[in-house]
């Protein structure tokens, strides 16, 4: 057990004297009946077997902040990290700050904040390897790194940048409410730390000693709709009207008298009034695994799909390619699915736990997401296995025509599950520019137009232009329906974001601005090629060398078009996470750190570019 | 679990296998925290903690302190003695022996030939006190050079010399526990929360309990600005204008205390008379806090009954630095604040032992508070020490801050530099380079062998830093207290005692002196030197601080309290007894003559600099403690935001600054903090700051005005500007 000192100072003990019986949201705060067999088990922590003996302990604890107190003297986040062995850039607790007012009646509001141990543990429902688990002790939320395969997937769920992935040890790790130190009644090292009568931690609902405000939001704070974080505020003093962010997120906190808060806004001073292409920050990412494996899986399962439909709904172009080019469309769609799963699995931090995805498939949709593309890519090959042994008659038993049938069946609901999960894992509330129906409407979309242009291209390589130019007029018409799909959903994803405000309005900001050429570029071209597309479909060109040429044209325009808009959904997405400081959690400086080689000290506190 | 897994795995939480926990001092500032250091089973200093039973910290640390261990396995370390024949040959790496006398030999060479004091001795604030004895013996008994100072003049040295100018001494009269009586507290130039975080704690946990106004008198919105119940952003240079105007109104108000003015004070007359031309109206338009307030203000101090004065580098480093510190002595004085619960003048510290360099270091003086201006100071000295008195010079020689310029014109030609780093913290660097190329002979101990310094050096000894070695502290409020041995010094770096001792050696008057091998032998010799003396120590010992986690002096052997604990006293000039001669103190007038580089139309910014939490100093230490330094890893700026769009300038980008001595290259944070027509930047940035400073010496105390500068701000090739910033940047 975490030793107590004889000497230990009243500060550092745990006093909660009442305990109210429900949260604000209406929640019991004992998390376990007193019959339930949870209780009196031990934690092991670090293997000891003992049982603490605080008589809150199954009990939802949370923190409590005095904004108007915190003087950001980093003690908090120094002794967490002092705790827990952290190096430098790696934090559970980070204070960022929000500021306003003109000089002298100018303002600062620190915030300290790691994890909330939330009611509604979205990254313990996110994470796919079962990481996590949300404690009977303390409502506490920990995770263990040890299963953790480092996919990051809870890094973009929680709204309050809790869980960290180290891309150097290659897996999460975060907050772990010092539980050692409950099991023997002090409170977390970071409060027991604090100089500025900030942070104070108990039964959640309890106001501190000398505190009167226990409310649920500060200015800066995101909202708390979404998991019902257990952290409590007090912030009394009036600050200025509009509250700036010292880092390089376009946003700011205004207050909005009809709602009694503040509300984020787009901050346009941030932003470069000129349109920028930052090409290298848009198509360098840690994201281009995951635009690899989106567009492979889309394309692949939207040929796959228009393969099996097609013909049923009258596209007698696709029986034609099967029959004519069966074994070829299959050996590349199982390469394009077979790049983009390897890029997607070593994109993990760990990918010799991939096997670990899985884990969670009752409560992740990206376990489910793995499911169903991992069941469809099985289906697609064994379809493709056993109708190629069918086609060239090595083997005539009946039953593969069976398992040809049932590989099939397999593919198309693993490819329906793992489609309609891969968009569902990207609808995050902390992330509203994923969390909107044009996210589906583009992977859609993408399937239909990279499908159809694959099996076009595929079909045209193995039987020539003449073979092409019959194809064409029916597969341009699906790749005109896919281009007509992204522009409507564009076009109302534009509208939404402006209005809703905050930081997908500053997800839209910085995609006028800071990508706002790439942004333009990709709109031109969406334009370019529904004409392109639609004058093809249209049958205007008869010549199969003409059709055939401008065909290429359009395939590699649509491809690069399909890179750019995948490529601006992951590098603009801004999560509704805490402010930063002027360094510490600024990304701009964290970027430019990396580019200028700061980043190669390590006390610079920021990880250099692996690749 | 409720959700999650339902086979648990063991919770795994760090454990860093501490075996033992070993008391000793925090080494940054001087706020003096208790440590303990975590020990593990390779002896492998992994932990720390704050301790429970100090009344200073009371289990408490700030960052600095929480990762103090780091600091031993830093990079940059030095590992062995270096010597080189000149500043552009490669070091070569030697026995200990062979660099103490190749040093030796080099010091008596310069001092023959061109006389005793053309050597010159800089320390610091850093060494434990039985160093800064040990060191005087060498530099006043031994050596024998006059010009021998600490950095301290760069920090404390206004506040020494106000403290002496108005009380007859050094020494700060108060204590923190007076946060707990005061009813009334002023803070100049001073940011607490920042620059000492655990006693802003102290402060505000004072301050929850009951609450008493808080004034915060400082050109910048600092945290504690902010929580301050009145901020008052004064124009920088000016706060003797701001104190001769509330003695103004409180003379005028009749809220002094005449009684003791009378009973324990001298010239109130000249006090009055200068503060006469100082009424809130015309002072207003100096010093730009407004008449109303000034009055308010006042008033609240001279009716508190107990009102108390915190001052830190907004005061001392300045060219009225000597007479702001006189200046808030006075105010306290005719309130009669001094030497009571709540009310006091407390100059609150930098570094961990300033206060010992202070006392015990002879820079000044003789150790104890004895001057070299008093033959009998000189006589017992002497007497002590075995050496004979007329070996002392009979007048304090040259600051730092003048042994520098007397390099530059030749006086002097060999220096020895011991953990200190002119070449960052000294203002216009371009100078202080110029400078050391002069040298002959330019010795340098550290514990960091890429101290910039080392650039210029001729012979490198590696020190052993803070717990790797044993000895005293004494913090701000007169608290003495015990930096015990946790880890055996790094590679081959030695304790400077051991190598001050040793230096001794070399020389043949050093053969005749006693340098005792161990600290509290040294401290045995120091307390009988105290006997009887205000600052009397006598009834300390090593164990004692440890026992007691520290004793404040004056601490006369044989005072214990009830449970038969040693006791020191709390507050000097409780009795109303000052260290002039005749008793009492002085009032000192201060008439305010404006000698400050104001901007103008080609310099329109103000350039204030000072300290972050995260950082030490010159970051020698800091600088390499990751969990530190990411803070702040690389130069900013703060600029106000309407200024910079005026210029066109935006957050995140660099700007070159101009002044009239050179420039430097910073990021801008963009910020209401500042006002329109200021910029302020840290001074812990080594080729920044201080390239910008032309740092005016106070009259008085020699200490530079890092504060007070006028600067342009230019646009700079943003790529050119990256690449050179990261250049810079060693660590």
């Amino acid at each position: 057990m975490f030793q107590v000192r004889d000497d230990e100072p009243k500060y550092a003990f745990l006093s909660d004297p009442d305990v109210r019986e429900k949260n604000v949201h209406g929640k019991f705060i004992e998390l376990v009946e007193k019959s339930s067999t949870l209780h009196g088990q031990s934690l092991y922590i670090n293997n000891d077997a003992g049982v603490g003996d605080n008589p809150n302990r199954y009990k939802q604890h949370g923190f409590h902040f005095t904004a108007d107190n915190c003087i950001a003297c980093h003690a908090c986040e120094a002794a967490c990290s002092e705790k827990n062995d952290n190096p430098a850039h790696l934090a559970f607790r980070s204070v960022g700050y929000v500021e306003g007012g003109t000089y002298p009646a100018y303002q600062r509001m620190n915030i300290s904040m790691a994890c909330n141990h939330c009611d509604n543990p979205v990254c313990l429902k996110g994470c796919p390897t079962r990481a996590y688990t949300k404690f009977a002790e303390y409502g506490a939320v920990l995770q263990d790194p040890d299963i953790c395969f480092g996919c990051g997937y809870c890094t973009w769920v929680c709204p309050y940048n809790a869980p960290q992935l180290d891309p150097v040890k290659g897996q999460v790790s975060k907050c772990n409410m010092c539980v050692d130190r409950l099991e023997a009644g002090l409170k977390p090292a970071c409060v027991s730390a604090c100089l500025g009568g900030a942070l104070e931690f108990g039964v959640i609902e309890n106001t501190p000693e000398n505190r009167d405000q226990a409310k649920l939001n500060i200015p800066g704070f995101p909202t708390t709709d979404i998991t019902h974080p257990n952290i409590r505020f007090q912030q009394k003093r009036s600050l200025p009207r509009e509250m700036n962010r010292p880092d390089s997120m376009p946003l700011k906190y205004h207050r909005d008298d009809a709602q009694g808060k503040y509300v984020p806004v787009v901050d346009e001073a941030k932003g470069k009034p000129q349109r920028q292409w930052n090409l290298r920050k848009l198509l360098g990412s840690h994201e281009n695994a995951h635009i690899i494996f989106t567009l492979c899986a889309q394309t692949v399962i939207g040929a796959f799909m228009l393969l099996m439909f097609g013909p049923g709904l009258g596209l007698s172009a696709v029986v034609t390619v099967k029959s004519e080019a069966f074994l070829p469309l299959f050996a590349t769609l199982f390469v394009v699915l077979a790049v983009g799963m390897f890029k997607l699995n070593m994109h993990l931090g760990k990918p010799m736990r991939f096997y670990r995805g899985f884990n969670n498939w009752r409560l992740s949709p990206v376990s489910r997401e793995i499911a169903g593309v991992s069941l469809f890519f099985g289906g697609m090959v064994g379809y493709g296995f056993f109708t190629t042994l069918i086609n060239y008659e090595l083997i005539t038993l009946p039953f593969i025509q069976w398992l040809a049938t049932a590989s099939a069946l397999a593919a198309i609901l693993g490819g329906v599950v793992g489609f309609y999960y891969m968009y569902k894992l990207y609808r995050i509330p902390a992330r509203p520019y994923w969390n909107h129906w044009q996210t589906g409407s583009s992977f859609v979309a993408t399937a239909l137009m990279l499908g159809s242009a694959l099996i076009l291209l595929v079909g045209g390589l193995v039987s020539g232009a003449q073979f092409m130019a019959n194809m064409l007029p029916q597969l341009a018409w699906v790749v005109f329906a896919g281009i007509a799909l992204e522009g409507i959903g564009l076009v109302a994803h534009a509208r939404d974001l402006k209005q809703q405000g905050g930081e997908g309005a500053a997800s839209h900001f910085e995609q006028r601005t800071r990508f706002g050429n790439a942004y333009v570029l990709r709109n031109v071209l969406l334009l370019l090629n529904l004409l392109l597309v639609a004058v093809l479909a249209a049958g205007l060109f008869t010549q199969p060398a003409t059709v055939a040429a401008l065909s290429i044209v359009a395939v590699l325009s649509i491809l690069v078009m399909a890179i750019i808009s995948r490529a601006l959904f992951y590098v603009l997405v801004i999560p509704t996470t805490m402010p930063g400081a002027f360094f510490w959690r600024n990304r701009a400086f964290e970027e430019h750190a990396r580019k200028t080689g700061l980043a190669n000290m390590p006390q610079v506190g920021v990880v250099p570019d692996s690749h | 679990m409720l959700f999650g897994r339902k086979k648990k795995n063991p919770i795994k939480i760090a454990d860093k296998k501490v075996e033992k926990w070993m008391y000793t001092t925090c080494g940054y500032c001087s706020t003096g925290c208790s440590i303990e250091v975590g020990i593990d089973a390779q002896n492998k200093a992994v932990a720390t903690r704050g301790v429970a039973s100090a009344d200073v910290n009371r289990g408490k640390l700030c960052i600095k302190g929480i990762f103090e261990t780091d600091i031993f396995e830093a990079s940059g370390r030095g590992k062995e003695p270096l010597i080189r024949e000149s500043i552009y040959d490669d070091y070569r790496e030697v026995e200990w022996d062979k660099a103490l006398d190749k040093a030796g030999a080099e010091i008596q060479r310069i001092q023959e030939k061109y006389g005793r004091d053309s050597f010159a001795i800089v320390s610091t604030g850093q060494l434990l006190t039985e160093e800064f004895y040990t060191l005087g013996k060498l530099s006043r008994g031994v050596i024998g050079t006059n010009n021998y100072d600490g950095n301290t003049t760069l920090c404390m040295a206004s506040a020494v010399s106000g403290y002496k100018r108005s009380f007859g001494s050094d020494g700060a009269p108060g204590c923190y526990e007076d946060f707990e009586n005061t009813n009334c507290l002023i803070a100049f130039g001073s940011n607490l929360p920042e620059q000492h975080p655990i006693i802003y704690w102290r402060m505000r946990e004072a301050r929850e309990k009951r609450r008493f106004p808080l004034i915060v008198v400082d050109p910048r919105v600092t945290m504690f600005a902010q929580f301050a119940d009145m901020h008052l952003p004064i124009t920088p240079g000016t706060d003797v204008v701001l104190l001769n105007s509330l003695m103004h109104v409180i003379l005028a108000e009749g809220l002094e205390d005449r009684e003791y003015i009378n009973k324990y004070t001298n010239g109130i007359e000249d006090v009055e008379a200068c503060v006469k031309d100082y009424d809130p109206v015309s002072a207003a338009k100096i010093c730009g806090i407004d008449e109303d307030t000034i009055r308010t203000v006042a008033r609240l101090y001279g009716k508190a009954g107990a009102a108390m004065s915190i001052w830190t580098m907004g005061i001392n480093q300045s060219t009225h630095g000597s007479d702001g510190v006189v200046g808030i002595n006075n105010l306290n004085l005719i309130t009669g604040n001094i030497g009571k619960p709540g009310g006091t003048s407390l100059s609150i510290t930098g570094q961990c032992n300033a206060m010992g360099t202070r006392e015990w270091s002879s820079c000044s003086g003789l150790p104890g508070y004895r001057y070299l201006e008093n033959p009998q100071d000189r006589e017992d000295v002497g007497k002590f020490w075995g050496v004979d008195p007329e070996f002392f010079p009979k007048k304090r020689g040259l600051t730092e801050t003048d042994i520098f310029p007397a390099i530059e014109t030749g006086q002097i030609k060999g220096l020895w530099l011991i953990a200190t780093n002119p070449m960052t913290s000294m203002p216009n660097t371009a100078r202080i380079r110029k400078t050391l190329e002069k040298l002959e002979c330019l010795i340098v101990q550290d514990s960091y062998r890429d101290v910039e310094t080392t650039e210029y050096a001729h012979i490198f000894f590696p020190g052993a830093v803070w717990a790797e070695k044993e000895g005293v502290f004494t913090n701000t409020e007169r608290r003495v207290n015990i930096v015990r041995k946790v880890t055996e010094p790094y590679a081959n770096s030695k304790s400077d005692l051991w190598i001050i001792s040793e230096m001794a050696k070399r020389f043949a008057q050093g053969k005749n002196v006693v340098f005792p091998d161990t600290p509290s032998k040294v401290f045995d010799e120091m307390r009988e030197l105290s006997r009887g003396r205000m600052l009397d120590i006598s009834g300390m010992s090593h164990d004692k601080l440890e026992k007691q986690r520290g004793l404040q002096w004056p601490c006369r052997d044989g005072e214990i309290d009830a449970d038969g604990n040693t006791v020191g006293d709390q507050r000097l000039y409780m009795d109303g007894k000052f260290q002039h001669a005749d008793g009492k103190a002085k009032l000192i007038p201060l008439p305010f003559i404006d000698n400050n580089e104001v901007p103008d139309e080609e310099y329109p910014f103000w350039l204030n600099s000072g300290r972050l939490v995260e950082h030490f100093h010159t970051r020698t230490k800091t600088g390499k403690v990751g969990n530190c330094n990411k803070y702040s890893p690389t130069p900013f700026m703060e600029m106000n935001p309407d200024a910079a769009s005026e210029l066109g300038v935006a957050h995140m980008s660099y700007v070159r600054v101009v002044s009239k001595r050179g420039d430097a290259v910073v990021l801008v944070q963009l910020t209401q903090r500042v006002p329109h027509n200021m910029v302020f930047i840290p001074f812990h940035f080594h080729d920044c700051v201080n390239r910008l400073t032309l740092g005016l010496l106070d009259p008085h105390s020699r200490q530079p005005a890092f504060k007070q500068n006028a600067v342009r701000i230019e646009h700079v090739d943003q790529q050119e500007a990256a690449t050179m910033n990261v250049e810079l940047r060693k660590f």
